[in-house]
């Protein structure tokens, strides 16, 4: 059996959706659906519009396949603090992502998982800093109403 | 970082005395200069691609609305999204411009021929702007396909036979701390007749070459972030002209990578099209 498992999730709940995509996302890939795989790196590539990363998997049966993964653009990535060493080939990671919608071994990603447990999440940290700015401004509104009572 | 206002001391030294004092050349101009990228605010970022006042005010009408504090934030930014498209945008569509609706994500020649993208979807395009500030000229360079754009300052009339183009024909002054930009002779092409980053089509419809588009770039009082107001206005595709938004946030320690390794699609399906 392949080390893949699919999860059927709603796309709402990826957090940041499909939307982040602006280059034709849902043409080619299932935004309601994610598939995982692990394996080495044997390329990334830190570039526009896209970066792309090529794993080796190994399946149960020893048969070496190889998945491609497609990120968020370079300029995306950058605003998240990534640069061309953010992946290194010969890494093994757990990596998470839209299937396509034929179901081939390509994947746009999610999400990622280091031997160490070390993760990276896609748009995480922008979402996480405008749900706590959200967070401010609903306690704000809560103490207001208090006090008008 | 405050904006400053510039004086350049060279341009005043070299026309002391030849009556420019209400040309470009002579002016005090807003410190527009530097490298702009996505904005982060809660509400900023509901502007990454474009938002317009009708959108915001919805926006704020929803996070107000203890109702929605358990929402997750991208659903509140699609309700705002979807309000604006389907109260400000679609109704001030002519029947042209309505007929042009419904693009399929994978008709568009961004995806399927690596085709840099025009000038009323660059505009509104996310990531990096390079603002450079000359006497004679602005230019600008787009992170998205890394279009550059010239704003000619000198009032420099268009060639008579001036063809339309992708990006279209650019003249621009100061008004203050704004910069104002006229542009024309656009190419007729793709257009953000649609409800901004949240909805399903960020982009939707089609402008004609009748497109004349008004630019008002202001940096905020801190220099933080960078707001342009626009105003579309094409008699073909819309009924009046539309006022559209948009913010960048200063990001001095960003550069703008080439852009090379477009690839076309070697598999896709058409018809589909996920929120």
């Amino acid at each position: 059996m392949m080390p893949v498992r699919e999860i059927v999730i709603v796309a709402t709940l990826l957090g940041v959706g499909t939307a982040m995509a602006h280059h034709s996302f849902s043409p080619v890939y299932d935004g309601n659906r994610t598939v995982t795989v692990a394996g080495v790196v044997t390329e990334f590539r830190f570039v526009n519009p896209h970066a792309q990363m090529a794993l080796d998997v190994t399946e149960d049966s020893g048969r070496v396949t190889q998945w491609s993964v497609e990120f968020d653009g370079r300029l995306n990535l950058t605003n998240h603090g990534w640069n061309e060493d953010t992946i290194k080939v010969g890494e093994r990671l757990t990596v998470t992502g839209n299937p396509t919608h034929t179901g081939s071994q390509h994947m746009f990603f999610n999400r990622l998982e280091r031997s160490d447990g070390s993760t990276l999440v896609r748009g995480g940290d922008r979402i996480e800093s405008i749900e706590d700015e959200r967070r401010r401004r609903r306690e704000e509104r809560r103490r207001q109403t208090d006090g008008s009572l | 970082m405050n904006r400053v206002i510039v004086r350049r001391a060279s341009q005043m030294a070299a026309f002391p005395l030849i009556g420019l004092a209400t040309s470009a050349f002579s002016q005090d101009r807003p410190d527009l200069t530097g490298m702009y990228s996505d904005p982060q605010g809660l509400e900023d970022f509901f502007c990454s691609f474009w938002c317009s006042d009708a959108g915001l005010e919805r926006l704020n009408e929803l996070l107000d609305d203890p109702a929605n504090d358990e929402r997750p934030i991208m659903d509140v930014y699609a309700e705002a999204a979807t309000f604006q498209r389907d109260e400000y945008m679609h109704p001030n569509l002519t029947e042209a411009g309505a007929a042009t609706l419904g693009l399929d994500p994978a008709d568009d020649p961004g995806f399927l021929y690596c085709e840099p993208w025009g000038f009323a979807r660059e505009i509104f395009a996310p990531h990096q702007l390079s603002l450079e500030q000359h006497d004679d000229r602005v230019e600008m360079l787009y992170g998205e396909w890394t279009i550059r754009r010239t704003i000619w300052l000198d009032g420099r009339e268009p060639a008579a036979d001036l063809a339309p183009s992708s990006m279209g024909f650019s003249l621009g002054h100061y008004e203050g701390d704004t910069l104002v930009v006229e542009t024309t002779h656009i190419g007729a092409n793709l257009a953000p007749w649609d409800g901004g980053f949240f909805t399903t089509n960020v982009f939707d419809g089609r402008h004609s070459d009748s497109l004349r588009a008004v630019e008002r770039y202001t940096r905020s009082a801190d220099g933080q972030r960078l707001i342009l107001d626009v105003t579309l206005e094409d008699p073909w595709a819309l009924r009046e002209p539309i006022a559209m938004k948009k913010v960048w946030h200063w990001a001095p320690e960003q550069e703008i990578a080439p852009y090379e390794d477009c690839e076309r699609p070697t598999e896709f399906s058409r018809g589909v099209n996920q929120p």
